[in-house]
């Protein structure tokens, strides 16, 4: 069946949209990740307007990581203190990315940097937590918690002489509450650059570098990207009209309910099989952007706006 | 997004003219020339279920006349992202290209290859064909004639993939009648991609290389109830449409969130 949508001007096939807003759902609920990266180039693919695709899309993930924040709140794995500081350091972060962006443009090049950016981002991470969750797959458990004592006495002595050394229950860590603002922040800095929510950045900000426990990092990752995409649907809403309600509503229907599913199947999962089947769809997205990057398109000119 | 200015007093005047086939000679002063147009299915309206539409064009002329059908949107300005090679080897985004006087839906029938039965010269007068329209309209930046050719037929497969632009010759069903005249008919698939506005149809009959005569009709195309509703609120009460956007999402996440632990209870 098909619906006309008001604000993209087209005409979809409803199972198209409802599908696509189930498997991105499921993968929010499973790794943390509000899923924009897959869904905005696909729904430009079936041809809803790259202004109108990234917008609607933050709408839609308001749905599913609300869906996904419930779900992991019910079983203890949102650190809504945690979840707080990274929000303030990803707001501060936005800011600077924006005007980034506007210094790049004036310097021209600037999709250049931003695409370069883009894959080295995508492929550091994704070949680090590949190789790292395998490693530490193979090792038995005492070899694994070996290694992180070393890993964090290099980093850690730093870290412990930070002011304002703050205890995240949830989480099991006790951080200066300056390192996930400051984290934050950077990875607000990349997102607003490169036009994503930046969740797979933040999970393994979290994972590696606040050293949270896998599961409280989905959980608590959603809860920051939902604020985020609240903050971003308005903006597109007021200032470019390019959100298209009932497009959202297909969406959402197959996310919220994919997101609930995700958490049950993460649930399941252990944290390192988790991180591996993450990193896992990070390198596919990497390896798909480097063949756009490559091979010549079919139409040299496409629609103005968007990212 | 794209912006085309469409005029307000061609929707007021349009009902009238629309019912009524336009008529009307061009050339010659031809006292027997008759040229007829009539779109039916001249208003079409989108609702939540419109997926397109079909509009048929009929009308009559002198016979051995050979027919061109174009349909146009009226003309505009459009922003479009180019795309070019980077160091070499890496495709991206290089600038942006404006095209002016530009229609954003071009859609051309005839009974013949209209190079064949027009000289270049009359399909530049009427803008007929994709040469004659890549001399009419303005592509910028662009350094020459060459670039300007090349980056206009970029644009127009861009159109194609969408629907938008169509040429197509030997569609048009003609019927030679008793009195010298001869009946045509085409029905041609309405394009959901096209957006509201008005749309020209306009038909030329040719004879020896020229246009003899020209007539018009109209098709109208809006949206209608809950999509125009939606569509315009979008535009007109952005900050509501924002929240409410953001509210349903929020209840949406809850509702899901609150009928699966009904229905599963899994801890």
């Amino acid at each position: 069946m098909y619906l006309y949508l008001p604000v993209a001007l087209t005409s979809i096939n409803i199972l198209i949209p409802v599908g696509l807003g189930l498997a991105v759902g499921l993968l929010s609920g499973l790794f943390g990740v509000g899923g924009g990266f897959l869904l905005t180039p696909l729904l430009i693919m079936f041809g809803i307007p790259s202004t109108v695709a990234a917008a609607t899309d933050s709408n839609q993930i308001v749905a599913a990581s609300t869906s996904g924040t419930y779900a992991h709140w019910k079983v203890g794995n949102v650190d809504f203190k945690m979840g707080l500081y990274l929000l303030v350091g990803g707001f501060v972060g936005g800011i600077i990315g924006v005007q980034a962006i506007k210094l790049l443009h004036a310097m021209g090049n600037a999709d250049f940097v931003i695409k370069m950016t883009y894959v080295l981002m995508l492929g550091i991470v994704g070949v680090y937590m590949f190789i790292e969750s395998i490693q530490s797959m193979k090792k038995s458990k005492s070899a694994v918690v070996e290694v992180r004592e070393e890993k964090e006495s290099a980093v850690g002595r730093f870290l412990k002489t930070l002011p304002l050394q703050t205890r995240f229950e949830k989480s099991g860590v006790t951080h200066s509450a300056l390192v996930p603002i400051v984290l934050g922040a950077f990875v607000g800095i990349l997102a607003a650059i490169m036009g994503v929510g930046g969740g797979f950045l933040m999970v393994p900000v979290m994972v590696y570098m606040l050293r949270m426990p896998m599961h409280v990092v989905v959980g608590t990752s959603l809860f920051q990207i939902l604020f985020t995409c609240i903050e971003v649907t308005f903006l597109q809403a007021y200032t470019n009209h390019s959100v298209d309600f009932l497009l959202a509503v297909l969406l959402l229907v197959g996310s919220t309910v994919g997101a609930q599913i995700g958490t049950v199947f993460g649930r399941k999962l252990k944290g390192e099989q988790l991180k591996v089947l993450l990193a896992v769809i990070v390198l596919i997205v990497t390896v798909k952007i480097v063949f756009e990057l490559t091979l010549t398109p079919s139409l040299l000119i496409s629609q103005a706006g968007g990212h | 997004m794209n912006t085309f200015k469409v005029q307000s007093s061609t929707f007021k005047g349009a009902a009238i003219a629309i019912l009524s086939a336009a008529m009307m000679v061009v050339a010659g002063g031809n006292a027997h020339a008759m040229l007829t147009a009539k779109a039916n299915h001249d208003r079409i309206t989108i609702d939540f279920f419109y997926h397109g539409s079909t509009v048929s064009v009929k009308g009559l002329s002198d016979a051995g006349r050979d027919l061109v059908i174009k349909i146009t949107s009226p003309e505009g300005h459009q922003v479009m992202k180019q795309k070019g090679k980077v160091a070499g080897v890496l495709w991206m985004n290089v600038g942006t290209l404006k095209f002016e006087n530009t229609p954003n839906m071009y859609e051309l029938f005839s009974t013949k290859k209209v190079d064949d039965i027009l000289s270049r010269e009359e399909r530049a007068k009427h803008t007929i064909g994709y040469d004659a329209l890549a001399d009419h309209v303005e592509v910028n930046p662009t350094a020459n004639a060459a670039e300007k050719t090349q980056w206009f037929g970029e644009f127009v497969k861009f159109k194609e993939a969408s629907n938008l632009y169509r040429t197509d010759f030997g569609k048009i069903e003609m019927n030679d009648l008793p009195d010298g005249h001869q009946e045509y008919f085409i029905q041609t698939e309405w394009p959901y991609q096209a957006a509201p506005g008005a749309y020209t149809v306009s038909v030329y009959a040719v004879k020896d290389g020229k246009v003899v005569e020209q007539a018009e009709s109209h098709v109208r195309v809006e949206q209608v109830g809950m999509v125009k509703t939606l569509a315009g609120m979008a535009k007109d009460s952005a900050a509501v449409y924002g929240f409410l956007s953001i509210g349903i999402a929020l209840s949406a996440g809850f509702g899901v969130g609150l009928v699966f632990r009904k229905g599963g209870g899994s801890h």
